[in-house]
């Protein structure tokens, strides 16, 4: 299996013009689709539900030719699919609980953690506010920078780097030995 | 300073879960219908001016401008024609005589009348009216007619045309009964 690969500013702006011009479509949609997927996972409890979420918005972005400079956009659409997703699914959740109101629920996770402090912090990620789990993983792992996670999230660029610090801290504050 | 520096190097160190290989496929496949559907196919960035049109634009207004141009000098050139052919020497030419003893351009500038046409292509009858402090009534018509009028210089072998739409309302009395 392929390592992922944390991007280089340059190499990713490489990837996303190869992503506007159509030349690999393939290579730039593994590069951001463990991104993708981890953001999409922030509203959507199953891995196969946020692969749809990804495939339709990847598939819409890319349709509606796009700006690619604009990343926040493809983030955005995410969101907002999801969100679509999470309200076409309702009625589906609520017979599931009744079905398996019995049985375990089975969480999967979000991340491939090596060792047992990775499995803490992953962990603690889980664990945070919604709203500022959603900007550390714009943040860390999707790399945007304020001003995109403000795009793509509609809030303010004050907001979102203020609530990047809150996660941090609540993250530090987690792990802290009791 | 940043003392968040040593977590988020921890956190980037955490990998995300990988997509399925099917997810791939899926995208792959979709890609495919819409590619194969009605669709346009994705094309790169495109420029907010139609550069194609604007050229055509361009040169088409150079072209007119350089039939205006023409035409302008043309009916110049017609102008001082017509005043060199206009029977009016009652006022003396503003323009200096020639002095180089052929006496003038006269007979090589003579056009001859050649023929004169006009064609009625709308009559309308507008009715009786009753002309002031007249009791007889006068009936109405108005002629639309195409003039043209022809002349030609049995010298060079020129010949001049000249045409225009004209109008004429014609009163005609209308004799009792």
């Amino acid at each position: 299996m392929r390592t992922w690969q944390r991007l280089g500013y340059k190499d990713r702006e490489k990837v996303m013009d190869n992503v506007g011009t159509h030349e690999n479509w393939k290579s730039c949609f593994s590069e951001v689709a463990p991104g993708l997927l981890l953001f999409a996972r922030q509203w959507v409890q199953s891995a196969a539900d946020a692969e749809d979420v990804v495939q339709e918005a990847f598939v819409k972005f890319w349709r509606r030719n796009h700006n690619i400079e604009n990343r926040a956009l493809l983030y955005a659409a995410v969101r907002s699919i999801a969100f679509d997703f999470i309200r076409r699914d309702k009625r589906r959740a609520r017979r599931e609980a009744i079905v398996f109101a019995d049985a375990e629920p089975a969480i999967e996770p979000q991340f491939e953690w090596q060792d047992e402090t990775q499995s803490t912090l992953a962990a603690a990620v889980g664990s945070l506010p919604h709203d500022q789990r959603e900007v550390l993983v714009l943040k860390i792992w999707n790399e945007l920078t304020f001003n995109e996670i403000a795009s793509a999230l509609g809030i303010s660029q004050n907001t979102a780097a203020s609530r990047y610090r809150y996660a941090l801290a609540n993250l530090k504050k987690s792990l802290q030995p009791q | 300073m940043n003392d968040f520096s040593e977590l988020e190097n921890e956190l980037k160190k955490l990998r995300p879960a990988q997509p399925s290989p099917i997810l791939f496929e899926r995208v792959e496949k979709a890609m495919g219908v819409w590619r194969a559907g009605a669709s346009p196919a994705r094309q790169p960035k495109r420029s907010p001016y139609n550069w194609l049109s604007l050229g055509l634009g361009l040169a088409a207004a150079a072209v007119l401008f350089l039939f205006a141009t023409i035409n302008m000098e043309r009916t110049q050139e017609r102008r001082e024609k017509i005043a060199q052919i206009s029977p009016a020497p009652e006022t003396s030419s503003v323009l200096p005589e020639r002095r180089n003893g052929s006496g003038g351009s006269t007979s090589l500038n003579r056009f001859i009348p050649t023929g004169a046409t006009q064609v009625v292509y709308n009559t309308r009858d507008e009715g009786l009216q009753f002309a002031l402090g007249s009791e007889q009534p006068l009936r109405r018509l108005r002629y639309q007619t195409h003039q043209t009028w022809q002349w030609r210089n049995p010298t060079t072998g020129a010949s001049l045309r000249v045409s225009y739409p004209s109008e004429e309302v014609v009163l005609i009395p209308v004799s009792g009964q």
